[in-house]
């Protein structure tokens, strides 16, 4: 069959790294075949989904799809429309990338002038095709039912229409959408303001983190001002025991042997500074 | 390769399996409760090396309700199907206008539809997992679906294909079990209880046809043996929230990509002593698809909440391409 190129893993070996699979060998043909094949196709359920699919082709003007499961489902207009306007097209749909291309316009058809939903009112009732969309916002208002007839370019009696509008159509706003709207807003609202916030703590942090630094830094300023003060009135300091350092220790070692003999009955040298 | 800015949540990407430039992505409106979703297909190679230039969006169509899946045909070099929050499945031809599309209108589902995967080795059927339950076989060439696979007792989340066996699939469903079922079997070839929450997710090894890896609720990966499914061969731990999607490299064994409710994407080796090959935070909303080329090697894609697509090569920061 033919369809998109080889993939990696067909390259490598056909089977895997940790030997075969538990399953069946494949069998030959099509996937469709090999299940009616099999005998797990379920024919008779299949039937009643064709008749299904080939009627919602065919719908063009009211209702005949089946049931929508929620009540959101109407404020779009996809599902409401109501089929592909050339009939049967689909169902003599042959191979693949043959027959759809022929022409498949879904134009021709209304909103199947769906009358349920909020307060009978009629979502969208206009024309999507040609790129057509009478934008009949009838909301919840005008009750209208029977627009199952009307051709043309759009023109219901009610509702803006904008012939201009190539695009997509836009949505009537549902209950369920304008809430998600508003819920939108206040989300992002509340993100702006945690956002802000964030940015205060931050900043705030960092504020007190350079605070702390400086009392840090301070300290040491004050303690290298009093080596210096203590250098000035002549005085040494101790050096740690054992606190040699790199091979010039050993000569550093004599005076402060020297040094350390003197202070030692007052057992800290800083007392000493200060005491006489 | 830059980021897009799509027009709402994005849920899911794919690569193109015939042009290495093509990219699939399905964005819904609102998070995918209410509202409208759009399918579009980018070019990458439009976009340039440069930075800053975006991918240019060929073809966009937006949908009535909310889009959790979208998926390339492999028989066709412009077909695609996306999986719709009404029930229904629709196929796209990107190469027609779009007053033509959807060129068809799969209307089985009774509720919404969460994932779609198209058989890479037949090539010429794809299935459908939804939250009725259910998963639906179809062939592009038929109106109806040619089975449904029942036996999920709660939504079905995902499904995947094997890789290497035209007849087998998985799927991931909220009743805590991955189910592997063979097409021509009425019932599932193997239940496996994968995790104490909810499954979310799942992939075949590409290179190992027994070996399948599982995402779910509880924040782990866990990579399975059929042959063997009383434990897991590996646990993968580092999500923070529940693991989204988790798909294996087409090109490197045993590699695999994840994506989470944490914001981040993350690359694993599953056999490598330390798992967790990358982590990339460059989402900034939850990660909701990922993808990895199967033609370009290492060319990875993902998309999230944050409504970005970003197209990154694997290895580098995908903010700063």
């Amino acid at each position: 069959m033919s369809g998109s190129p080889p993939k990696p893993w067909e390259r490598s070996g056909g089977e895997g790294t940790s030997g075969p699979a538990p399953f069946k060998p494949p069998s030959g043909g099509s996937t469709s075949d090999v299940v009616e094949a099999s005998g797990t196709a379920k024919p008779g359920e299949n039937v009643t989904a064709a008749e299904r699919n080939v009627s919602a082709n065919n719908v063009n003007s009211t209702v005949s799809r089946p049931m929508p499961q929620r009540p959101w489902q109407q404020t779009g207009y996809g599902n409401t429309y109501g089929g592909y306007g050339g009939s049967n097209m689909y169902s003599s749909y042959g191979g693949l990338g043959n027959t759809y291309g022929s022409g498949g316009l879904y134009g021709n058809s209304m909103y199947s002038s769906y009358g349920g939903g909020y307060g009978g009112g009629m979502y969208g009732g206009g024309m999507y095709g040609g790129g057509m969309y009478g934008g009949m916002g009838g909301y919840g208002g005008y009750g209208m039912g029977g627009m199952g007839g009307m051709g043309g370019m759009g023109m219901g009696p009610y509702g803006n229409q904008d012939p201009n509008s190539m695009g997509p159509p836009a949505s009537p706003p549902g209950f369920w959408v304008s809430f998600l709207r508003v819920m939108h807003g206040v989300v992002n609202f509340f993100g702006r303001i945690s956002f802000l916030v964030e940015q205060n703590t931050q900043a705030s942090y960092f504020f007190m983190t350079a605070m702390l630094q400086l009392f840090d830094r301070s300290g040491m300023l004050y303690g290298e001002l009093a080596r210096f003060v203590l250098r000035l009135l002549g005085v040494k300091r101790k050096p740690k025991k054992g606190s040699l350092q790199g091979p010039e220790a050993p000569s550093f070692k004599e005076p402060s042997q020297q040094f350390m003999e003197a202070p030692s009955k007052a057992g800290n040298n800083w007392d000493n500074v200060w005491g006489n | 390769m830059p980021a897009f800015k799509a027009p709402a949540p994005g849920f899911a990407v794919r690569f193109s399996p015939f042009h290495e430039n093509r990219l699939l992505a399905a964005a819904s409106q609102h998070f995918g409760l209410v509202g409208n979703g759009h399918l579009i297909v980018l070019d990458l190679a439009a976009a340039g090396p440069g930075p800053g230039a975006a991918p240019v969006p060929v073809f966009s169509f937006p949908t009535s309700d909310a889009l959790f899946d979208c998926v390339w045909s492999e028989s066709h070099e412009s077909l695609c199907a996306a999986a719709s929050g009404d029930g229904s499945v629709r196929l796209f031809d990107a190469a027609l206008p779009p007053a033509q599309n959807p060129v068809r209108l799969l209307r089985e589902h009774a509720r919404e539809v969460h994932g779609l995967d198209w058989n890479p080795v037949r090539r010429d059927a794809f299935v459908s997992a939804s939250w009725d339950d259910t998963l639906k076989l179809w062939s592009p060439d038929r109106p109806a679906s040619v089975r449904t696979f029942r036996g999920h007792e709660y939504c079905v989340y995902a499904a995947a294909w094997s890789a290497r066996h035209p007849d087998v699939f998985a799927s991931a469903s909220g009743d805590r079990t991955a189910r592997v079922w063979d097409v021509r079997d009425p019932a599932p070839t193997l239940i496996l209880p994968a995790h104490d929450h909810e499954v979310l997710s799942l992939d075949w090894d590409k290179y190992d046809p027994s070996i399948l890896a599982t995402a779910s609720v509880d924040k782990s990966i866990r990579v399975w043996d059929v042959r063997a499914p009383r434990a897991p061969v590996a646990q993968l731990a580092g999500h923070g929230y529940a693991v989204k999607r988790v798909r294996f490299s087409p090109h490197r064994q045993g590699m695999l990509m994840s994506c989470s409710y944490d914001m981040t994407v993350c690359m694993w080796d599953y056999r490598a002593e330390d798992a967790l090959l990358a982590r990339y935070n460059h989402h900034t909303e939850f990660v909701a698809g990922i993808d990895m080329s199967v033609l370009v090697d290492g060319l990875l894609a993902s998309t999230g909440w944050d409504e970005m697509v970003y197209i990154w090569p694997f290895g580098t920061d995908p903010r700063a391409m």
